[in-house]
């Protein structure tokens, strides 16, 4: 059965990079099929996997062509590892309803049957937070089941993972979807790990994997790949291995308890981090 | 066959044209590339409404049921107002009644304390919940809102009494069709929702009308009846769209007939699904088919004398009954009907507008006739519009002039087209073509949705033998009204 992921994190916390990687670590080390739905409106979700390679979007074919010019081929492309890559695209920045660009390409690959059965995985790539109805539609019956958030040891990635937990407890009753940890992407800060570690226990949830700091992610970013791609024997790209291996195997998801402001604030105090 | 003009002594066919009175000196023609809808970024008399309608009307033609509309006030108000112009009869719909606060907070407490208010005033048989604009692009989660307003009446009412209404919903964004496409989606949302297989076939037929008017599904009733077939009519508005004054059975008043729930359950079971209308139904259809292997008949509609030719046929061949004497001797008279008249149709030219489906239909009618098509306008895009008048032109051996055909978009090519033609006849269409036929100075016969300018038309019927028989009438009728009859070359 394929599995149903969307991937959630403040802006700027390494969402995409972090899902690439373990995107092409989970292709490459463990030979999955995998497909990439980008559903931010900067349509940048996929290009490690592609090589840098422009992706004509979802929404810019509608614009451009028109629905009826839009097909599998067209707007699905294959990178790295065999994985399977989709832009939702959206408007130019200011302009009309990126939310509602979410609902109609993710509803247009269901028609298309993009997410074939033959798919291990499928990730929703999704931007920042969920600031409306259609960036929640990852989420909605039928469709991802298990969310991971990105976030690091700041009090800003944590608001934002709290702020995302309090959104989809109105989804998990309903459509059943459930958290399946926060990913640890690191910013080499001083008890970070501990932070986390405690922050995940307080919202009953794991840290799936802690991904230390490495600047072989940005060099292999400069050259259009992920880690994996870049050099698989590197220890970064083990990282990525080992994230990859615990997704596979994660049979912990839980309805989060997201906490109060008073409660967030003082986890921040503990840990010497509110300047 | 090639057609040629009859040789005649006296008045010559020609001169019998009125002369059309001039464009007014301000009228200018407007510039060939902006003619058609996709060179434009205005429509100008569009011939098409909204998505939600054509769901609203299709859950108004189930037993007992009420629409629920998931937004402003306004997308409520237009419908009532549209059915209550061409029925002539009140609907019930319930509105979400989205205000700014909604549109910001999404659309969750109003759905479910508006499910809540229609069930405990009105205890609806079936609620069939109709999404618009503003609920779609706010994003409103339904399904997950459905469930929540489930767990609300259960809590109130009780479980039992909760749960013994379906709730069916239709996804209408109307930025992505029109109000034909909003009937085929509740067609699909019906069937997906409500029908459930049983061990044993029925040996039923399902008919998913379209938008036909009641006096259209009487019609097709009596041709079941005469046939000896069960039929399931889904969504039977002839009733309630169509009901009786009568003094009310029970207060909150609710309008007889309507496809009664039970039926649409059975939908799975039968030996086929007819989309009589393809636009409008075949997305039921080809669900039944894909679900529980009944087998789908999409169109052709059974207007003139090979549509309903070739809906006896199929009758005849799924059920193995065959077609009794008295059908016959319909589609004997309407055979005569046309020998009688042809006269005053051959060669007639003939503009045809509407909703894709009545377009086809009558197209093959007016050809039966030997009338020549001259434009037709489906105001829903279709895949398949263009390919289908071909076919239907191919089938009759046209070889006059090809039409202009317009798939889609608004009246203005149409208009403009058929102003430079030289001659013209006839416009059929609904009536939003009554200003264009006005100024071209040719009679309009009044079929499709809407007809809001006319009364009855909704009450009779052009499907069927007998159908065809009205509809022939009034083109041969209008025509005569039109161009006096010579008496000695036209002769009634």
């Amino acid at each position: 059965m394929t599995r149903k992921i969307a991937i959630y994190g403040k802006g700027g916390i390494g969402k995409s990079t972090t899902q690439q990687n373990t995107a092409a670590a989970l292709a490459y080390f463990f030979g999955k099929k995998v497909l990439i739905h980008g559903c931010d409106p900067k349509a940048d979700c996929t290009r490690l996997i592609l090589g840098g390679k422009p992706q004509e979007t979802v929404l810019d074919t509608i614009r451009e062509y028109g629905e009826e010019a839009l097909t599998v081929d067209r707007v699905v492309k294959t990178g790295f590892g065999g994985i399977k890559c989709v832009e939702s695209g959206g408007p130019e920045p200011g302009v009309g309803c990126a939310g509602r660009g979410v609902i109609t390409a993710i509803n247009l690959m269901e028609e298309f049957g993009a997410y074939s059965d033959d798919l291990d995985f499928v990730f929703f790539d999704v931007l920042g937070d969920v600031v409306c109805g259609g960036f929640a539609m990852p989420v909605r019956e039928g469709k991802a089941q298990e969310i991971y958030i990105v976030a690091s040891g700041e009090m800003m990635a944590l608001y934002a993972a709290n702020n995302i937990c309090r959104g989809m407890i109105k989804y998990a009753e309903q459509s059943g979807v459930r958290l399946g940890g926060i990913i640890c992407n690191s910013r080499n800060v001083d008890g970070e790990k501990e932070l986390m570690t405690e922050f995940c226990a307080k919202i009953g949830t794991q840290m799936l994997h802690y991904i230390p700091r490495d600047n072989i992610v940005q060099k292999a970013e400069f050259n259009r790949q992920t880690v994996t791609q870049f050099d698989p024997e590197c220890n970064q790209a083990q990282e990525y291995k080992e994230l990859a291996r615990k997704i596979i195997e994660n049979d912990m998801f839980v309805i989060p308890r997201p906490m109060s402001m008073d409660e967030m604030e003082n986890l921040v105090v503990k840990y010497g981090l509110l300047n | 066959m090639q057609l040629k003009e009859i040789p005649i002594t006296g008045i010559p066919y020609d001169q019998l044209y009125i002369e059309k009175i001039p464009a007014t000196p301000e009228y200018c023609r407007r510039p060939a590339e902006l003619l058609p809808a996709g060179n434009r970024s205005v429509a100008v008399n569009p011939n098409r409404t909204c998505m939600p309608l054509g769901a609203m009307w299709a859950v108004l033609g189930v037993h007992g049921a009420i629409p629920f509309v998931q937004g402003a006030q306004g997308c409520t108000t237009y419908v009532r107002y549209t059915f209550c112009r061409v029925f002539k009869e009140p609907a019930t719909i319930a509105t979400a009644s989205f205000h700014e606060d909604a549109a910001v907070f999404g659309g969750r407490r109003n759905l479910i304390e508006g499910i809540r208010n229609l069930v405990v005033r009105y205890w609806p048989e079936l609620i069939g919940v109709v999404t618009t604009c503003s609920s779609e692009i706010i994003g409103d989660d339904m399904v997950s809102f459905l469930k929540m307003a489930r767990a609300n009446l259960r809590k109130e009412i009780g479980p039992e009494k909760a749960d013994r209404i379906p709730i069916v919903l239709v996804n209408t964004p109307s930025f992505a069709g029109s109000h034909v496409d909003g009937y085929d989606r509740a067609s699909r949302a019906f069937v997906e929702t409500l029908a459930t297989a049983r061990d044993k076939p029925s040996g039923k037929v399902n008919i998913i009308p379209g938008l036909l008017y009641p006096g259209d599904i009487r019609e097709i009733k009596h041709l079941l009846r005469h046939m000896d077939i069960e039929g399931i009519v889904l969504f039977d508005i002839s009733d309630p769209l169509d009901a009786p004054l009568q003094p009310p059975v029970s207060l909150p008043y609710k309008p007889p007939g309507g496809t009664p729930l039970e039926d649409i359950r059975d939908m799975a079971n039968s030996l086929a699904t007819f989309a009589l209308q393809p636009h409008a139904g075949q997305a039921g259809a080809r669900y039944l088919e894909r679900k529980f292997g009944v087998r789908a008949v999409v169109g052709p509609p059974p207007i003139g004398i090979q549509g309903t030719d070739a809906f006896l046929k199929t009758l005849r061949e799924l059920t193995g009954k065959p077609i009794p004497e008295s059908l016959l001797q319909e589609r004997g008279r309407l055979v005569d009907s046309l020998a009688d008249t042809f006269h005053h149709t051959m060669m007639k030219k003939v503009a045809i507008m509407g909703d894709p489906d009545v377009v086809l239909g009558v197209t093959s009618f007016i050809l039966e006739m030997g009338m020549e098509p001259v434009a037709l306008a489906g105001g829903t895009a279709s895949k398949t519009f263009d390919h289908d008048v071909e076919a239907i032109l191919a089938e009759a051996g046209y070889a006059g002039d090809p039409p202009l055909v317009v798939n889609g978009g608004d009246l203005l090519e149409f208009e403009e087209y058929l102003k430079q033609l030289p001659r013209l006849d006839l416009v059929i269409g609904n009536s939003r073509a009554v200003d264009i036929a006005k100024e071209l100075q040719v009679p309009l016969v009044r079929v499709g949705f809407p007809i809001y300018d006319r009364f009855g038309y909704q009450k009779r019927a052009i499907v069927g033998y007998r159908g065809g028989e009205v509809l022939l009438a009034e083109i041969v009728n209008s025509i005569l009204g039109y161009q006096y009859p010579d008496d000695r070359t036209h002769q009634l």
